[in-house]
């Protein structure tokens, strides 16, 4: 075993977390390496001097002084949450329509993807105006028919006033 | 009243269980926001922030971890803010900064034949200090405070694997530090006989 790999099983030894098998390659390991033993004492001294770390006690009255500041904070909160909704409804916000943009962008359909009545009988070599020429004439020809049979119920309507 | 039921209770306003969860865990978050600040009274304050925010938070917990477990989160998170604010607000004054580490170095050094407990904890305390914040954290949370590889994976919101290899590097870098402290004549291994 290199001496990376047992120093690393060293660190796992210190909190006891060694598997038997890593223990004893661990421990035959440092029988032969000096530098590895030197490690462990340097490795002791820390853990111990961490550990006697003095665990302090806050300054006194922590609750009593913490109570007021409650209080103080709750005639804000409400304002406190508007402002954190605003600060993150902007940008929020802007994303939303900038999705909505682009989903709107995708599915509406290009006016250049279908072509006109008048293109397609452009590109067939055709005359647009014949068709509309045709149309008109057709109306012209419905025109006369009704003109004919108003004038010819005018007439009628003629002889009945004059001969009643 | 147990634990949940103190939660529960300060979750529908009751005071005075969220006071007695905060006599039960004032200590903890006390002392993790001075092993990472090494300032009592900047302590104090952001353990009383803690708390602010932990009551304001209460509704949205749901029970699904242990109070102490999500209290040690809100720490963490709230002194890891701190810091960062008090590292941008380090960078304007650089140079006094400077010339007040290279002071203490001095002073370090020159006091090695007084290497007696105090003097031990200073060491190692300004040691911690100059490690990589996250590496100051898992060294309090693991070596400091006590808590196991699970409690801390889940204060942190790590895999414990994560957990062990960043202990691992944590601690040797702070032996690395460590070492011209203990190799220095008068203070090889003194520490440890003192």
């Amino acid at each position: 075993m290199k001496c990376k790999k047992a120093e690393r099983l060293l660190s796992r030894s210190l909190d006891g977390f060694l598997e038997p098998e890593e223990e004893k390659m661990l421990d035959e390991h440092m029988e032969n390496c000096l530098n590895c033993q030197t490690k462990t004492k340097e490795y002791h001294i820390i853990l111990d001097a961490l550990k006697q770390k003095k665990i302090l006690e806050p300054q006194p009255y922590f609750w009593e002084r913490l109570q007021p500041k409650l209080e103080e904070r709750k005639k804000f909160e409400p304002w406190m949450r508007w402002k954190w909704f605003s600060i993150r409804a902007i940008p929020l916000c802007s994303a939303l329509l900038l999705v909505f943009a682009v989903v709107i962008a995708f599915f509406l359909p290009s006016k250049s993807e279908e072509m006109s009545q008048t293109e397609t009988l452009l590109l067939r070599n055709l005359n647009p105006l014949q068709e509309t020429r045709t149309l008109l004439e057709e109306e012209r020809i419905e025109d006369k028919n009704i003109m004919l049979i108003f004038t010819a119920l005018e007439e009628k309507n003629e002889i009945r006033r004059y001969f009643p | 009243m147990k634990e949940k039921e103190l939660v529960k209770a300060s979750k529908e306003g009751d005071e005075e269980a969220f006071s007695i969860l905060v006599k039960n865990y004032q200590k903890k978050v006390f002392n993790m926001a001075y092993s990472l600040t090494r300032d009592p009274q900047v302590a104090d304050d952001l353990a009383q922030e803690v708390f602010i925010k932990a009551y304001f938070a209460l509704p949205r917990f749901k029970l699904r971890s242990e109070f102490g477990t999500w209290i040690y989160r809100i720490a963490v998170n709230h002194i890891k803010d701190y810091l960062r604010k008090k590292k941008k607000m380090r960078e304007i004054s650089l140079d006094d900064v400077e010339k007040k580490l290279i002071s203490e170095d001095k002073e370090l050094f020159l006091q090695e034949r007084e290497l007696i407990e105090k003097q031990k904890m200073k060491i190692v305390d300004k040691l911690i200090h100059e490690l990589p914040e996250k590496h100051q954290i898992i060294l309090t949370l693991r070596d400091i405070q006590g808590f196991s590889y699970e409690e801390i994976s889940r204060i942190l919101n790590i895999s414990q694997g994560t957990v062990d290899s960043r202990l691992f590097r944590a601690r040797r870098m702070l032996r690395y530090k460590l070492i011209p402290f203990l190799k220095k004549k008068g203070g090889n291994y003194e520490m440890q006989k003192s």
